[in-house]
């Protein structure tokens, strides 16, 4: 940036360098130009969350017949908040909820331990046809998807009394597990076998060494393995639809789809469902950002 | 990496986590005992959105009446996954159709033939479950609920325009003509939703012109060899009724195919055409925004023959035990309250449906009162869309032909689906 009010010529530019550093920030204050593209495209991306959102909190709001009549953005006057309370006593929320929470809880944990210490026995015993043919036997389950499988799968899980949300959480863990595992091995290759050999010289077992040296070490990719496992059998329909045996013991989308079927369409007590369903992620969110946020940075600069 | 010191301070963590494991699995576990308290505990399977408050009423006031039987209402279950793993619900009311039958023709389905309302039902009405199939020797299936789809029309419109009910094909177009020509939409098409038009313009177009339900028996003992030399075929015979439902889009919306069901009975709430071809399910649709909409209900006349009139009827409820189920009598002490005719009878009153005794009360709504006359003389056949098997796509093959595609080439293509699916099973 020129400094008009600065004629000395002869000044030298060293000494001048720091002086306009230190008064460089304060002049722009207030005058910085806007970068309107940037600023459009974020415009944008806001939207694309919000418009569903407005829709979703006014749609909850709305009386049944406002619910139909066809404009989805109108404000819901008067206000009805009923659909809270049929939503909750037609879903059963908590217990749905809980059932939902206790699914996710149970394949996130397990699709993160299990495909970690399948992963490391792998690539450490590449040389070994055994590991070898294994992995590709895993990932060849990423070609099976459930559907083709679905009629043994619900036979099988109804045999062994595995018709239920352990059943569910199981059968997640299951599918999601050849590509956790092409994640981690990908991920394992990079890291150096020396960080390993220094703790086996310190006396540590295979066990030891995993659990208090590799999986710390994974935990960037136990990240983004856990978040598809949590995605995948959280919003699942499908298979606790077919798996699940109790209807008390369904999970929250199979419940939530009571709400609508061909004939018949009640959207309002539908995004009052959906919203309370979403309501502890958001929550969780408004109070976490920061951590959330840093955490993200902390990766970025690493 | 601000995992690692957490992980490295706790040498446990497996056997934390192994731990927590076992007890949240355990806890799933318990959940699924319930204390009975020395009643007999039966599931009943009903899914029908619209009526689980009604049912849910019905099984609170019979769970109150006596202390042998206690009804577990499940909504959510997929019924063929419950077949598959050997524990289906103890009674069902659902939905009669194709994909049922399957499962009755099999042999899954107990014998219903002594409770005291398989004598009274309507021998028209048992006719449309042996329709799909039947298993040697048994009643496996008690018809509960019939509801009947015909042409839903505006009252105040007609009246308002001196147009009389049609009865004939030729007084249909003239109808619709006059509609046109008082600037006023005939009929109001949702293309979007193929199923609208499947169960609507084809089924009441095919089923007007002469018995399906023949059709499609010869169309099961052909099987393999249905094709352009087959004594029937979808080429053949269903040409000219295709033809007159392709013909209907002359009369309807400009925008039809980019409208679906729920913008459909918005319309009709608001007058904004005159017919709808649809059944009573969109009755109660419509009500959410115009409860005083003054409607009524005719059958869509394909012939200039006013006695070849009739209606489509589904099989809307019906009951059935599995074979299967451990507690058939307590399943059956159910069965006799959902059949007393007081409760029956007031359902169907309710939802606009048909009773299916033969003393059952006649239809008093005006909006579906119409349809009375033909549903009691018998004068009504199965939608031929529903008679189809699913694997065959054919409501995407009538949305094609309803919005532009060749009659002929997709009718051969239903006909060559047919006799592969004919060559395979």
């Amino acid at each position: 940036m020129s400094t008009p009010t600065i004629t000395t010529v002869a000044e030298p530019a060293a000494q001048r360098a720091p002086d306009e550093k230190s008064r460089r920030p304060r002049r722009k204050v207030g005058q910085e130009r806007t970068s309107w593209g940037a600023t459009i495209l974020l415009l944008l991306a806001a939207v694309t969350v919000i418009v569903p959102l407005y829709v979703t909190v006014m749609m909850s709001l709305k009386t049944d017949a406002q619910a139909v009549d066809g404009n989805a953005f109108s404000l819901p006057l008067p206000l009805d908040f009923s659909t809270f309370a049929r939503a909750w006593e037609l879903t059963d929320f908590p217990r749905a909820f809980g059932v939902s929470v206790f699914v996710s809880a149970v394949a996130v944990a397990g699709t993160v331990i299990l495909s970690a210490l399948a992963s490391y026995a792998i690539v450490r015993n590449w040389s070994h046809r055994l590991f070898r043919w294994s992995f590709f036997y895993l990932l060849a389950a990423m070609f099976l998807p459930f559907p083709v499988v679905a009629l043994a799968q619900i036979k099988m899980t109804g045999t062994v009394g595995l018709d239920n949300p352990l059943g569910v959480a199981f059968l997640h863990i299951m599918f999601q597990m050849s590509f956790s595992i092409l994640l981690f091995t990908a991920f394992l290759r990079s890291l150096p076998e020396e960080l390993e050999e220094s703790a086996r010289l310190d006396g540590a077992t295979t066990g030891q060494t995993f659990w208090r040296l590799v999986f710390p070490l994974l935990a960037p990719m136990s990240a983004t393995v856990a978040i598809f496992a949590f995605l995948a059998s959280w919003n699942d329909f499908m298979m606790p639809s077919l798996i699940t045996s109790d209807p008390a013991l369904q999970t929250l989308p199979v419940v939530q789809s009571l709400f609508q079927d061909q004939f018949t369409a009640n959207y309002n007590v539908a995004f009052a469902s959906y919203l309370m369903a979403m309501a502890p992620a958001i929550v969780v969110y408004l109070f976490t950002q920061r951590w959330v946020l840093s955490g993200v940075t902390q990766g970025a600069i690493k | 990496m601000t995992a690692s010191p957490h992980f490295l301070n706790r040498p446990v963590s497996r056997r934390a986590v192994l731990g927590g494991l076992g007890a949240l699995g355990v806890t799933g576990l318990l959940a699924g005992c319930a204390p009975s308290g020395g009643r007999t505990d039966i599931t009943f399977f009903m899914s029908k959105t619209e009526v689980l408050e009604h049912f849910t009423e019905l099984i609170s006031e019979f769970n109150s009446s006596q202390s042998n039987v206690r009804v577990i209402l499940d909504s959510s279950s997929n019924i063929a996954a419950t077949f598959v793993r050997g524990n289906p619900p103890d009674i069902a009311c659902f939905t009669y159709n194709l994909e049922m039958a399957r499962f009755m023709e099999r042999g899954a389905l107990s014998d219903l033939s002594d409770v005291s309302i398989a004598s009274q039902i309507r021998p028209e009405v048992q006719e449309l479950v042996d329709q799909y199939a039947t298993y040697p020797g048994r009643t496996s299936v008690i018809p509960w609920s019939v509801t009947a789809a015909a042409v839903i029309y505006n009252q105040d419109i007609f009246e308002e325009q001196g147009l009389e009910v049609p009865r004939t094909w030729t007084e249909f177009t003239e109808v619709c003509e006059a509609l046109v020509a008082a600037g006023i939409t005939p009929i109001y098409g949702t293309y979007r939703d193929p199923w609208t038009i499947a169960q609507g313009h084809f089924d009441y177009t095919v089923g007007g012109s002469f018995d399906t339900a023949e059709f499609f028996e010869k169309m099961k003992e052909q099987g393999p060899q249905v094709g352009i030399d087959s004594s029937v075929s979808f080429q053949k015979d269903f040409f000219e009724p295709m033809e007159r439902m392709v013909q209907l889009n002359e009369w309807s919306n400009q925008n039809a195919a980019s409208r679906g069901y729920g913008e459909g009975n918005f319309a009709m709430g608001a007058g904004e055409a005159a017919m709808y071809m649809q059944g009573p399910w969109a009755l109660t649709e419509i009500e959410k925004t115009a409860p005083d909409a003054r409607l009524g209900n005719f059958p869509l006349p394909m012939t200039d023959d006013p006695d070849d009139l009739r209606v489509r009827v589904n099989l809307d409820l019906a009951l059935w035990i599995p074979e299967e189920s451990q507690k058939k009598d307590a399943a059956r002490e159910f069965l006799e309250f959902l059949t007393k005719p007081e409760v029956q009878d007031t359902y169907n009153q309710q939802f606009l449906a048909f009773g299916t005794r033969q003393d059952a009360p006649p239809q008093e709504d005006p909006r579906v009162a119409e349809l009375q006359s033909f549903y009691d003389e018998g004068r009504f056949y199965q939608g031929p869309s529903k008679a189809i098997p699913l694997t065959i796509p054919a409501e995407g093959y009538i949305q094609a032909m309803m919005t532009g595609s060749s009659i002929e080439g997709t009718l051969r293509t239903m006909d060559n689906d047919w006799r592969r699916l004919a060559v395979r099973s």
